[in-house]
C-alpha cells in the first residue's frame, strides 16, 4: 500500500497515496499504522486527501486503529476527505468517534 | 473480468512483445526488467499469473522465485518461468520451486496465449471446485448467515434479497426471530469487511444477536434499546471480536397492535416509501457501531406504516456506485433510483432484478429486507 510519513513534532503523519482505500489494502495499512503504535506514537493523523473511494473493510480497520489507541489515551485526527466519505461517516454514525478536520494544518493544531 | 499478468525479464523487447501479445488478447500487463522492480510492482499489486526469465542480472529467476515462496500471498500466485536455455537442469530446478510450467522464448505466440489461456482457465477452475466444496459443507453444517423462509404475518409482509460480491461468501447476515404469534424481529447486520474473513465473523454475531433476544424476550423484556445495550456490552467483551466490528439494524414488528419499532448500531437509515411522497423517508438511529465501547446508547424509533407503505432495511453494499471505473458511496442516489421504481409501479422482484442485473457492477456484499404493510383487503 502507498502511503508516505512525516513526523511533526511527536504527531505521525500518514498520508494515503491510494484512489482506493479497500479490501485489498486495509489488512496492510491496519497493521503498519498499529506498528506506529506499539513503537510509541500516541498522536496520529491520517490524510485522505487522495482517496476517492473507501470502503467497509478500510472502514473496519480505522476502527480497529482507533481501538487500539483508546488505551494510551492516544489521539487520532482524519482529514482531508471527500465529502462522499464524510457522508458515510455521518450516515454510520462513526462521526461520532472519530475526529474529522478539514485539512492537514487545522488537524496539527488540535492536539 | 481481465487478468493480470506480470512479466519479468531483462529483456525491453521481449516484455515489449509480450505486452502488446497480451494485452491484445484481454489480459492486463505490468511489466518489470528486474526482481527488484517486480518486487515494488508485488508490494502495490498482486496479479494473477507470474512470469519470470531465468537469467537476469544481479538477481536471476529462481532468486526471484524463491523470494515469493516465502510469501504467504504471493506463493499462492501461478508462476511460469520463460527460458532461452534448454537445459534441462534449469527446467528442473525451476519446476523444484514449484513453478507450474516453463515457456521457451522460440515457442509461437498462439501456443503460448493457449498456454497462458489453459492456466487461467485450469486455475479458475480449480478455485470454483473449492469454492463450490466449501460453500456444500457449509450448507450441511447449517452454517446460513440468511434465514431460508420468510415469516408468515397477519398485517406485514416481509422479503429479502442478499447478494454476495464476486459470488463469495460475505458479511451481510439476516434473521427472522419469530417469537411467538405476536411478536417478529427482523435483523440485518454487517460485518465490515469482505468474503470469507467477514462471513466467519458473522456467525459469532448471529450466535450473540439470538442469545441476547432470546434472553431479553425471555425476562418479558421487549426493548430494542436493552436489547442492543446487553449485546454491545457481550460483544466489547468478547477477545476473538476486538477488532471485528458490526452494523446492526433491529426491527421489531408487533403484529396485533401493527406497531414496528427499530434501533441500529452504525448501521445506514431504514427508508420508508409511501406512495405519492416526492421521496424516501429515512430514519436515522444514534447507536454507534457495536462493541466499540463497553457503555453505549441505543435509541428506539416507533415507525409508522399505512397499508402498503414499505420499510427497507440496507446494507452500505446498496449505496455503493461504480461509473466509468470511479467508485463511490451515496446513498441519495440509491433513494431516488429506489423511489423512481416504486413510483413506476415496479413489482419487487423487478426492483431487485434492475438494481442487481448482471449489468450493474457491485463492488461489495448487497443486503435490502422490505417490510410491508398489508392493505386490509389484500390479507
Amino acid at each position: 500500500m502507498k502511503i508516505s510519513k512525516q513526523q511533526s513534532g511527536d504527531i505521525g503523519v500518514i498520508i494515503i497515496e491510494e484512489k482506493e482505500a479497500n479490501l485489498s489494502n486495509s489488512d496492510e495499512f491496519k497493521e503498519l499504522i498499529l506498528e506506529e503504535i506499539t513503537s510509541g506514537t500516541r498522536k496520529l493523523i491520517i490524510s485522505f486527501k487522495q482517496v476517492e473511494y473507501l470502503d467497509s473493510s478500510f472502514l473496519g480497520a480505522l476502527v480497529a486503529i482507533l481501538k487500539a489507541l483508546l488505551p494510551y489515551n492516544g489521539k487520532l485526527i482524519l482529514t482531508d476527505m471527500n465529502d462522499d466519505i464524510v457522508n458515510l461517516f455521518q450516515l454510520t454514525r462513526l462521526d461520532k468517534i472519530f475526529i474529522l478536520h478539514n485539512d492537514l494544518e487545522n488537524a496539527v493544531k488540535e492536539f | 473480468m481481465s487478468k493480470t499478468i506480470l512479466m519479468v525479464d531483462d529483456d525491453i523487447v521481449q516484455l515489449e512483445l509480450f505486452k502488446k501479445l497480451l494485452t491484445s488478447n484481454g489480459y492486463i500487463c505490468k511489466v518489470a526488467l528486474s526482481v527488484d522492480i517486480a518486487e515494488s510492482i508485488l508490494k502495490h499489486e498482486i496479479p494473477d499469473l507470474i512470469i519470470s526469465d531465468y537469467q537476469m542480472p544481479v538477481k536471476d529467476g529462481f532468486d526471484f522465485r524463491r523470494i515469493l515462496l516465502q510469501n504467504d500471498l504471493l506463493k499462492q500466485v501461478p508462476f511460469l518461468f520463460l527460458t532461452s536455455v534448454n537445459d534441462n537442469n534449469f527446467v528442473q530446478q525451476g519446476l523444484d520451486l514449484k513453478a507450474i510450467d516453463y515457456i521457451s522464448k522460440g515457442t509461437p505466440a498462439k501456443q503460448i496465449l493457449s498456454k497462458i489461456d489453459n492456466l487461467m482457465r485450469s486455475v479458475r477452475q480449480h478455485y470454483e471446485k473449492s469454492l463450490s466444496e466449501i460453500k456444500g459443507i457449509a450448507e450441511k453444517l447449517n452454517l446460513r448467515n440468511t434465514p431460508s423462509a420468510t415469516p408468515v404475518l397477519k398485517n406485514f409482509s416481509v422479503s429479502f434479497f442478499n447478494t454476495s460480491y464476486q459470488d463469495h461468501p460475505g458479511g451481510d447476515f439476516i434473521d427472522f426471530i419469530q417469537v411467538n404469534e405476536r411478536f417478529t424481529f427482523i435483523i440485518l447486520g454487517d460485518v465490515m469487511g469482505k468474503k470469507w474473513g467477514a462471513w466467519f465473523f458473522s456467525f459469532s454475531f448471529l450466535s450473540y444477536i439470538r442469545s441476547a433476544i432470546r434472553l431479553c424476550v425471555y425476562d418479558g423484556n421487549f426493548s430494542l434499546s436493552e436489547i442492543m445495550a446487553k449485546l454491545n456490552r457481550v460483544i466489547h467483551f468478547d477477545e476473538l471480536l476486538g477488532d471485528i466490528f458490526s452494523t446492526l439494524s433491529i426491527v421489531l414488528i408487533d403484529d396485533d397492535t401493527q406497531k414496528i419499532n427499530y434501533a441500529g448500531a452504525g448501521d445506514l437509515p431504514l427508508l420508508k416509501y409511501e406512495k405519492g411522497k416526492a421521496d424516501l423517508q429515512s430514519y436515522q438511529s444514534e447507536g454507534i457501531l457495536l462493541g466499540f465501547l463497553a457503555e453505549s446508547n441505543f435509541n428506539e424509533t416507533e415507525i409508522e406504516l399505512g397499508s402498503n407503505d414499505e420499510l427497507y432495511l440496507i446494507s452500505d453494499g446498496m449505496i455503493d456506485f461504480e461509473t466509468a471505473g470511479v467508485k463511490r458511496s451515496d446513498i441519495n442516489i440509491f433513494k431516488s433510483k429506489l423511489h423512481q421504481l416504486k413510483e413506476s409501479g415496479k413489482s419487487a422482484d423487478d426492483i431487485n432484478y434492475i438494481l442487481f442485473n448482471k449489468n450493474t457492477t457491485q463492488v461489495d456484499d448487497c443486503s435490502i429486507i422490505t417490510i410491508k404493510k398489508i392493505k386490509n383487503e389484500d390479507k
